[in-house]
């Protein structure tokens, strides 16, 4: 079974991503900041990481150096959800090793979809 | 005794040869006949009366030739007076006619040219001829624009030490100043027991007189003018008497009328080029509205034109706050740098309101008196000069001129031009402020125009963040299916969601409302210390990892306020200490009574403030954005809703803090002036 790990720490969008991903078949684990979804990561060794950016005690874009700076997490694609649609926090993102880009407000539709494209490779 | 003409001395002689034959001739033949006749008498009777009339023949033959000698030396005598009368009138004639063909000659010559070295070398060959030729002469004129006398031709064997040269008048002798140049006399001194002291003196001051014997200085004058001199150095006895230096001084008022026009040509072109460079700074100083543009302009083009050292330009409404804004250093000068405020000769042109000129630093007791030392020039400043520069009356810069390499007599055309040059600065100056506060709207207008950015994607990201809830639960309620208990529950989540949006939006409004004064404050009596303690009972379900502590002081008592509002504050203030701590930590929350005031505090132990943003934060979307605060929520509208709330009661509101130890908030509100404007409120 795939593994995915969510980090958000808005309850309601955890929540959200929770009832959302119940309809599928995969191993979802959330972490409410960076700091416990790097844990989570680390021990799971999950196939891909959806992270929110503004997070408290670490955000999404420590956790993504976090991870690119650990050899056995380093491969791990990370995909950040952002509320921010502004071209150069899209563009920071990237900067930060990110394998795709979410945007908020999403669709379940689209967040299930973005899901299976990752597990699928 | 008086000699006699030879021709007289040869004719006694013969005249009494003559006397002498003719008597031995008469006696030898009165002899002969009478002894034919017979008549001869006794030896000794005969021959006395002989002798008797022989004497008497001999004395009158003598009578007679020397009243004929007198006479004609008499006649000699006469003739040859008359004889040198007749020569001596010629020569003088011929002199006579000599100067005036040199008079003419040199009026003829210096009609044409107006250049003053042409007529000085006229002149000076003109009277060459009537001096003798071991004598130096030279003619200085007083050249206006130099303020001094400059040598413009000369002559003689002194002549290469004085051509070419330039004399202050304060340089000259005391007795030339005195005698030449105030009274317009001439000076005529020689190395001899009459004029001992004077020579000494004379020789004191220009040592190169030591080796001559003679000086003399003649003033040239036209129209009422001394426009110069004429300088004879002599090196004989009796080189210079009155009767030598006649034609020179004749000849010298002669020129003085062509030195004259020659000076007024020469001063009206300098006249001309000043106007011609003031009207050139003018234009310049209007064509550009860049103030840096015009200083540079001017100011350059006049300190080259002065050939000074340093020009300086500062600002300010006072002597004290006077600052340089402006700056042009000549080659290899140090600058003062902008922003300097010890100009100490601007700071004195300020003071009094007009010019200053210093000549030589080091000689002028006004920088040199040790009382004075806090106003000592910059040390290599040795002259300089400075003008205040008004605008409508009111004191806006000084401009600055420097001379560190030489004393420097400043001209009073050079006065005239900085003078000139800082009236056209007023033009810059005005344009500079006007500019200046241009640029401080754009500024302003940029900042707001940033902030307004900055609050879109805060908001934004805020706004999103409640609606991706919204949207994805209503999605699922439509899409998926659901029991009855997960569609009430999704509902619920919907409604909380939207709450939190109700919220966002409604601060915006209200400190919208508030910033434009459209706010309307509800007041009623109340207990300050109650709201507090309510706003903590609140906060505390938020805070689980803080330890929360109140302190209420019961002297803070009842007063004067909108109930919602403050508990606004306090909710905001409260919030803040948590969200600014996400470690934790204690929170404490105290009130304190006043003389005539309620003070409250909160204060958390979180990530602090740098002091640079202590008072943006109070700014709408002054939110200190940095690594720490990235992740923490909120639209940056808190702090600015409790500042317009506090200040709507008449109170202040500030906030203390060091990064890292945690932030103290203060709010101090007004109970007597809150009840008076209440009061007013309801009286009215």
């Amino acid at each position: 079974m795939s593994k995915v790990v969510f980090c958000e720490d808005d309850p309601m969008i955890r929540k959200l991503v929770q009832t959302a991903m119940r309809s599928t078949s995969h191993d979802v684990h959330i972490a409410e900041d960076g700091k416990q979804g790097l844990e989570l990561i680390g021990h799971l060794r999950p196939d891909v990481v959806f992270s929110d950016v503004a997070m408290p005690v670490m955000d999404g874009f420590e956790l993504a150096d976090a991870m690119r700076a650990r050899s056995d997490l380093a491969h791990i694609p990370i995909v950040f959800m952002t509320a921010s649609v502004q071209r150069e926090q899209v563009e920071e993102c990237f900067r930060h090793g990110a394998a795709g880009h979410l945007a908020k407000p999403f669709t379940m539709s689209e967040l299930r979809a973005r899901v299976a494209q990752f597990l699928k490779s | 005794m008086r000699k006699l003409p030879r021709s007289l001395r040869f004719y006694v002689a013969a005249s009494t040869l003559y006397a002498a034959v003719v008597f031995f001739a008469v006696q030898f033949i009165y002899t002969i006949q009478l002894t034919q006749s017979g008549i001869l008498v006794a030896e000794r009777d005969s021959g006395d009366v002989l002798s008797s009339i022989q004497i008497v023949s001999f004395i009158v033959w003598l009578g007679i030739s020397l009243i004929a000698a007198a006479v004609m030396h008499r006649l000699a005598t006469e003739l040859a007076g008359a004889k040198s009368a007749e020569e001596e009138a010629k020569i003088a004639g011929e002199q006579k006619e000599q100067e005036l063909g040199s008079i003419f000659g040199l009026s003829a010559a210096v009609a044409g040219p107006l250049d003053l070295e042409q007529i000085g070398g006229y002149f000076v060959a003109a009277i060459r001829g009537a001096l003798p030729t071991d004598m130096t002469l030279a003619l200085i004129v007083y050249d206006d624009v130099l303020e001094a006398f400059r040598t413009v031709a000369a002559d003689g064997p002194r002549a290469a030490t004085l051509q070419g040269k330039s004399y202050s008048t304060v340089a000259l002798p005391a007795v030339v100043r005195t005698r030449v140049i105030d009274h317009r006399q001439s000076l005529l001194l020689a190395d001899d027991q009459a004029h001992a002291d004077m020579w000494k003196k004379i020789v004191e001051e220009l040592p190169a007189l030591a080796t001559a014997t003679s000086f003399a200085a003649l003033p040239l004058v036209s129209r009422e003018r001394l426009v110069g001199a004429l300088l004879l150095i002599g090196e004989g006895i009796d080189d210079l008497i009155a009767d030598k230096v006649q034609l020179p001084m004749i000849m010298g008022q002669y020129v003085a009328g062509s030195i004259h026009s020659a000076l007024s040509v020469k001063e009206a072109e300098a006249r001309a080029e000043r106007e011609a460079l003031v009207n050139r700074i003018a234009q310049r100083a209007r064509a550009s509205l860049d103030p840096e543009e015009i200083l540079r302009g001017t100011v350059d083009e006049l300190a080259k034109v002065l050939d000074v050292s340093r020009a300086l330009v500062c600002t300010g409404a006072t002597e004290d706050d006077l600052a340089v804004t402006y700056e042009w250093d000549a080659t290899g000068v140090a600058p003062v740098g902008i922003g300097a405020k010890h100009v100490p000769i601007a700071r004195l042109a300020a003071r009094l309101g007009r010019t200053v000129i210093v000549t030589d630093v080091r000689k002028d007791r006004r920088f040199t008196d040790p009382r004075a030392a806090e106003d000592v020039i910059q040390q290599d400043v040795i002259a300089a000069a400075a003008t205040p520069i008004r605008v409508g009356g009111q004191l806006a810069g000084a401009l600055s001129f420097s001379q560190v390499d030489r004393s420097r007599e400043w001209t009073a055309d050079d006065v005239r031009l900085i003078e000139a040059v800082a009236q056209e600065l007023r033009v810059a100056i005005t344009a500079a402020e006007a500019f200046e506060r241009q640029r401080a709207a754009v500024a302003e207008l940029e900042r707001l125009n940033r902030a307004k950015s900055d609050f879109v994607s805060i908001v934004s990201h805020e706004f999103r963040t409640p609606l991706t809830g919204i949207q994805g639960f209503s999605e699922m309620m439509a899409g998926e299916d659901l029991t009855l208990e997960e569609m009430r529950e999704y509902a619920g989540d919907i409604n909380k969601d939207a709450h939190r949006l109700n919220r966002m939006i409604t601060e915006m409004l209200d400190l919208d409302k508030m910033e434009s004064g459209r706010m309307q404050l509800h007041r009623e009596p109340l207990d300050l210390n109650a709201i507090v303690s309510d706003a903590v009972d609140h906060m505390r379900p938020n805070a689980p990892r803080h330890a929360v502590s109140v302190r209420l002081d019961p002297l803070v008592g009842e007063m004067n306020g909108d109930r919602d509002k403050l508990t606004q504050v306090m909710a905001n203030l409260l919030s803040n200490a948590v969200k600014y701590s996400p470690n934790g930590g204690e929170i404490v929350v105290s009130t304190r009574a006043e003389r005539g005031a309620a003070h409250v505090v909160v204060r958390d132990h979180g990530m602090g403030i740098p002091k640079a943003s202590l008072e943006a934060i109070f700014e709408r979307y002054g939110r200190v954005e940095s690594l720490a605060t990235r992740h923490i929520q909120g639209t940056g509208l808190g702090l600015p809703i409790v500042r317009q709330i506090v200040q709507l009661h008449g109170g202040t509101v500030w906030a203390e803090s060091s990064v890292g130890e945690g932030s103290v908030f203060h709010v101090r509100l007004p109970r007597g002036a809150a009840l008076i404007s209440a009061a007013a409120e309801a009286a009215s």
